[in-house]
């Protein structure tokens, strides 16, 4: 019998939709199951982190990680499971690009827990306690991960092989994967699993687009009634589709709602936000003035929901 | 310690702004050293991603310049500047950049004073803010 | 292959550079430097010994990139680059550094101009190590003239492609050429008989076998580029054939009479027609909305009238495609209307005419055969001009047609001529007389007894039915009581003109004509190469300019498009990888010129570049890097950025 390649899955910051992705699978998780040794899944199975440090080094074949990386404990891990295995994959939008936790770099650590633990509405705290990352309690000592000033994408603190974007992936992306894994058919290391171009190379609405798509200002989804059926940017939603990578499937399209953005750039991209700053630009019409503007509330939440930390201003939290 | 020297990039178009530039330097009109000048055929060259690439580098102050509204020389590449850099300034101070650390405006070929007024406003305003503190990355050059 | 090899000039510029810049401390900094490979100086690079010593340097040192450091490109990138072209060098390699204008001139320290220097050196040389061939393409060209419009400056354009050689067509709207000039009776200040003027131009267009009249027709659809427009052209059909000589025996038996255009209304013609005897082409043409055999089928008169059986009923409307190289777009003006401007009383005054409708009235091919009448058919014993009427008003007109003042003065000339003791008031503010002979014909006038009314403010002049005529009053003079009065108005831009410059992808102006392409360098020039603009069309301008330009629109444009040679192309143009473009067509938004185009079977976007100016406004739209701008690509100006930042 031949030895099955043994799999690891871990999330860092992260929501749980990457693991969702696994579940999801539906009956050919039975396949993966069959084809591969999971030996570290915690979300889903019983296991240590001291089973994972028991295992040689290199000893798993490939590494799934979703999540951002922010405290202490999600760098050891990332630092660990990179040590035992011998592929790492970043899985998903915020282990690629930061995703959602990284909008978080729009402010600072001490405001975090300033809104957390003192200024939320939700919050009784009369005492006014924060976490510390070491307490001691009747002689004992208690430590918590340290809380960093900056949510890094998974690359910042590991070498990482290959990168699966998305909010989450989709099953078909992960089966996908794991057949190339299975069939050693892995691209040189450093790809991206997934297509080059952008979403609007399979969008379904792609033909809809007029020749002149010139619109007199953006709009806000709760303030139209989207057409399902003609190109979203062309309505004046900021569809972050023609700046993100395709191979969602387009199920926010289909769902007729403007794509958000969740799979990042576009092969040969820097930065995913930049892109569609000027796309959008471009189709502004100039005349409208700053009225052309008023509805997009939150710019760098829009341009950057997912891939903060992988843009050229908001990598690096800068304290103000 | 000496007085903080801002760095200033500027993106100018070929056809007015540079020119003004350029007639700047003709007439011997001093401006701030500080700032230095990208040349790019339009101002609808200018992709909002290199003014966050100069700030990301280093850059204390970013300035965009084309042809005056009407004049472009390729019709209206400015126009489209316009838009962009209209979504980019109300996106800058979320990253912490102040609205002064960034100016899109027009120069002439012909207004030189008009060009060294710019320079020397954009040097003093930023002189003024301080140095721009991407933390993490003022010091590490990107490749 | 190793790391490419980068050459570094220092020019001195005499003194302008080297005394403002420390060019020892520069060039001890780029010997020590592991990517530059050679730095030398010249005291004065770009002088016939500093570019044989440029040029050797190149062939000596094999270098694969060359960094100017001198003055602006704008002043001798061009020198450099076809030095460096000669040298075996491809010229997107080459850079300038412009430490002059930039630095040497503007930074007045020399520690502080020497440490600007260097970083505007180093984003040069960074540049340069990741510099991309540029080619020049060329393109085989279609040398034939396209001149849209029949006037004078259509007319004398026409002519002038014809006498190269080139095959020419002029398209018009009406049924025979002329254009506004054939209206008018003299031509001020020379007082020439205009349709004498004409008429051996018109019979030379006529006799010329390289030019081609297409009349009662419109440009509908324009394709292409610069040497190379496919042009659609729609005619309407005129029911007469061409071997119609023009002898008017229909005339006499044709039932119908309908108002005059080519009269603006003041007299009629039948329902078939030509605009005046010995009209180019000469055949008569069919008022289809007139013609009874049309409207009601009840008569068929001209058919039994003409001599040469030339009336053809079924004569179809007619659509042809043709290609061009260049097209001149002479279509002209529109005079001003002055019904919005009730204080005029034109159209409820029975006797006040604009001025090209008393030019009608005047003019031996006109309604009254140059009789100047009133409506009622007596002569006016006495008429008033009104300057300026709608013009340099926000509600009408915003500018000075500049034309309008010597026709204004030409009513006095016309109306003495004919009736003896008739008194000719002329009501102005400025006068705008150009040229001295303009201003000798208004001495004269003023001699020969035209009256001069100086009036404060022209826009509240009023023109009623007073006690003893049409009294015009306004501030500044006395009122006063005339016959007649004509009205001095303004030239619009010809009807359609928006429409057409949309077909031609050329911009207009604030006003609404054509914009040039360079207001001065390039004033026949329109907005698109290879489009040309003449006379009017492009604003108001009187007789002599309007052929000026109709020659020299025509004579810019076959001096670049010559049989046998083809045309450069833009070098610095945008270009589309096919496997990074998702289809978007973003960049089809951004293009000025049309120059991006979709192809549907591959859903990906392809850049003309034939077309493609290189602004690369289209690269910075492109949401997916597809899109490439020549030599200013995302990574040369990244390189650049890091350049100037980091010394």
């Amino acid at each position: 019998m031949t030895v099955k390649p043994k799999v690891a899955f871990y999330w860092c910051a992260s929501c749980g939709g990457c693991e969702e992705t696994v579940v999801d699978l539906g009956a050919r998780v039975l396949d993966v199951v069959a084809a591969v040794d999971i030996v570290f899944w915690p979300c889903a199975l019983d296991f240590k982190t001291a089973d994972l440090a028991a295992l040689a080094d290199g000893a798993i074949s490939v590494a799934f990680v979703n999540g951002a990386v922010r405290t202490s404990e999600q760098a050891h891990m990332a630092e660990l499971l990179r040590r035992k295995a011998a592929c790492v994959i970043a899985f998903g939008a915020c282990a690629c690009h930061g995703g959602i936790p990284a909008l978080a770099n729009l402010t600072s650590r001490e405001r975090i827990l300033q809104r957390s633990y003192h200024a939320s509405p939700t919050v009784d705290n009369p005492a006014g306690t924060e976490p510390r990352e070491s307490t001691t309690i009747d002689g004992h000592r208690l430590n918590l991960p340290a809380f960093a000033d900056t949510v890094h994408k998974l690359s910042d603190v590991i070498a990482v092989d290959y990168s699966m974007p998305g909010c989450p992936p989709t099953p078909d992306n992960l089966w996908q994967a794991v057949n190339l894994i299975l069939t050693g058919k892995l691209p040189p290391r450093g790809a991206v699993l997934g297509s080059v171009k952008s979403l609007c190379s399979s969008c379904p609405r792609n033909d809809s687009r007029p020749d002149d798509p010139t619109i007199p200002k953006i709009r806000r989804l709760i303030d139209v009634v989207v057409d399902p059926a003609t190109c979203l940017l062309a309505q004046g939603l900021v569809c972050m589709g023609p700046a993100t990578r395709d191979g969602c499937g387009a199920r926010c399209i289909e769902g007729n709602m403007p794509c958000t953005g969740c799979y990042g750039p576009a092969a040969d991209v820097q930065d995913q936000g930049a892109r569609m700053v000027s796309a959008l630009g471009t189709i502004l019409q100039n005349d409208a003035g700053d009225q052309g503007t008023a509805a997009l509330d939150d710019p760098a939440g829009t341009f950057y929901r997912y891939t903060m930390a992988a843009s050229l201003l908001g990598a690096e939290r800068k304290d103000v | 310690m000496a007085e903080f020297e801002p760095k200033i990039v500027a993106f100018v178009c070929n056809w007015c702004s540079y020119a003004g530039a350029d007639k700047a330097g003709g007439q011997k009109l001093a401006y701030a050293a500080q700032v230095k000048l990208v040349r790019v055929m339009c101002s609808g060259r200018v992709d909002p991603l290199f003014v966050m690439d100069a700030f990301r580098q280093g850059a204390d102050g970013v300035m965009v310049l084309g042809c005056h509204p009407g004049d472009c020389h390729y019709r209206a590449g400015n126009k489209k500047a316009q838009q962009r850099f209209r979504i980019l300034s109300r996106m800058l101070p979320q990253f912490g950049i102040e609205s002064d650390r960034f100016r899109l405006d027009w120069v002439a070929a012909g207004e030189a004073e008009r060009f060294q007024t710019i320079a020397n406003e954009m040097t003093d305003r930023v002189r003024a803010l301080g140095p721009l503190r991407i933390r993490g990355y003022v010091a590490k050059e990107v490749a | 292959m190793g790391r490419p090899r980068t050459a570094v000039f220092l020019c001195n510029c005499g003194p302008n550079i080297a005394g403002a810049i420390d060019l020892d401390i520069i060039a001890g900094q780029l010997a020590s430097r592991q990517d530059v490979a050679v730095v030398e100086r010249h005291a004065l690079l770009c002088s016939p010994d500093g570019q044989q010593f440029f040029r050797d340097t190149l062939q000596n040192r094999q270098v694969d990139n060359v960094v100017v450091v001198a003055c602006s490109p704008k002043m001798h990138e061009k020198t450099f680059q076809d030095l460096a072209g000669e040298a075996g060098i491809n010229i997107g390699h080459v850079q300038m550094a412009n430490v002059r204008e930039h630095c040497a001139w503007v930074t007045p320290d020399k520690a502080t101009a020497t440490a600007k220097a260097q970083l505007l050196i180093n984003a040069a040389i960074r540049r340069s190590l990741i510099s991309e061939n540029l080619e020049q393409r060329s393109m085989e060209v279609n040398t034939d003239v396209l001149v849209i419009g029949g006037g004078l400056a259509g007319i004398e354009a026409a002519l002038t492609a014809a006498a190269a050689g080139r095959k020419v067509t002029i398209v018009d709207r009406e049924i025979s050429l002329g254009g506004a000039v054939i209206k008018t009776e003299e031509v001020a200040p020379s007082l020439e008989c205009a349709p004498c003027l004409l008429a051996p131009r018109l019979a030379a267009v006529r006799d010329n076998s390289n030019i081609t009249v297409l009349t009662r027709a419109e440009v509908t659809e324009v394709r292409g580029f610069y040497g190379n427009f496919t042009v659609r052209v729609r005619r309407q059909a005129r029911a007469i054939e061409p071997s119609c000589i023009g002898c008017e025996a229909c005339f006499e038996v044709c039932p119908v009479t309908v108002p005059s255009r080519f009269h603006l209304g003041l007299g009629t013609h039948k329902a078939v027609y030509t605009l005046f005897p010995g009209s180019v082409p000469a055949a008569a043409a069919i008022d289809k909305s007139a013609c009874r055999h049309f409207t009601d089928g009840t008569c068929n008169a001209c058919v039994e009238a003409c001599p040469f059986g030339a009336v053809n009923f079924d004569q179809p409307d007619d659509e042809s495609e043709f290609a061009v190289g260049a097209i001149v777009v002479a279509t002209g003006f529109s005079s001003w209307d002055p019904r919005s401007i009730s204080a005029l009383g034109y159209g409820t005054v029975p006797d006040v005419y604009t001025l090209p409708e008393f030019e009608r009235l005047a003019s031996s091919n006109g309604p009254t055969h140059s009789e100047i009448r009133l409506r009622d058919g007596r002569a006016p014993r006495s008429v008033a001009v009104v300057h300026c009427a709608g013009s340099l008003r926000p509600d009408a007109i915003p500018y000075c047609s500049r034309v309008c003042c010597l026709g204004a003065l030409k009513v006095g000339e016309l109306v003495r001529k004919q009736i003896p003791g008739a008194t000719v008031t002329n009501i102005h503010h400025d006068l705008v007389l150009t040229t001295p002979r303009e201003q000798a014909f208004y001495r004269r006038q003023a001699h020969e007894g035209t009256r001069f009314l100086a009036c404060t403010d022209l826009a509240a002049v009023q023109v009623r039915t007073g006690d003893h005529g049409i009294r015009v009053e306004g501030p500044g003079f006395e009122p006063v009581e005339v016959d007649m009065v004509v009205l001095a108005t303004g030239l619009q831009p010809a009807a359609g003109t928006r429409e057409l410059a949309g077909l031609l992808n050329v911009e207009l102006d604030a006003d609404g004509f054509l914009k040039p392409d360079h207001a001065v360098l390039h004033c026949t020039g329109a907005s698109l190469d290879g489009i040309y603009v003449a006379g009017c069309a492009a604003g108001p301008c009187d007789l002599p300019t309007a052929v000026t330009q109709g020659q020299a629109a025509v004579g810019d444009a076959i001096s670049k498009l010559m049989p046998g040679r083809r045309i450069n192309l833009e070098m610095m143009t945008s270009v589309i990888d096919a496997d990074l473009c998702a289809g978007c067509r973003l960049c089809k938004a951004a293009c000025p010129y049309k120059a991006v185009s979709f192809d549907r079977e591959r859903k990906v976007c392809v850049v003309n570049e034939a077309i493609c100016r290189g602004c690369g406004t289209c690269s910075a739209a492109c949401p997916t890097g597809a899109s490439k701008a020549r030599h200013f690509t995302d990574a040369q100006i990244h390189a650049e950025i890091g350049g100037l930042l980091h010394g």
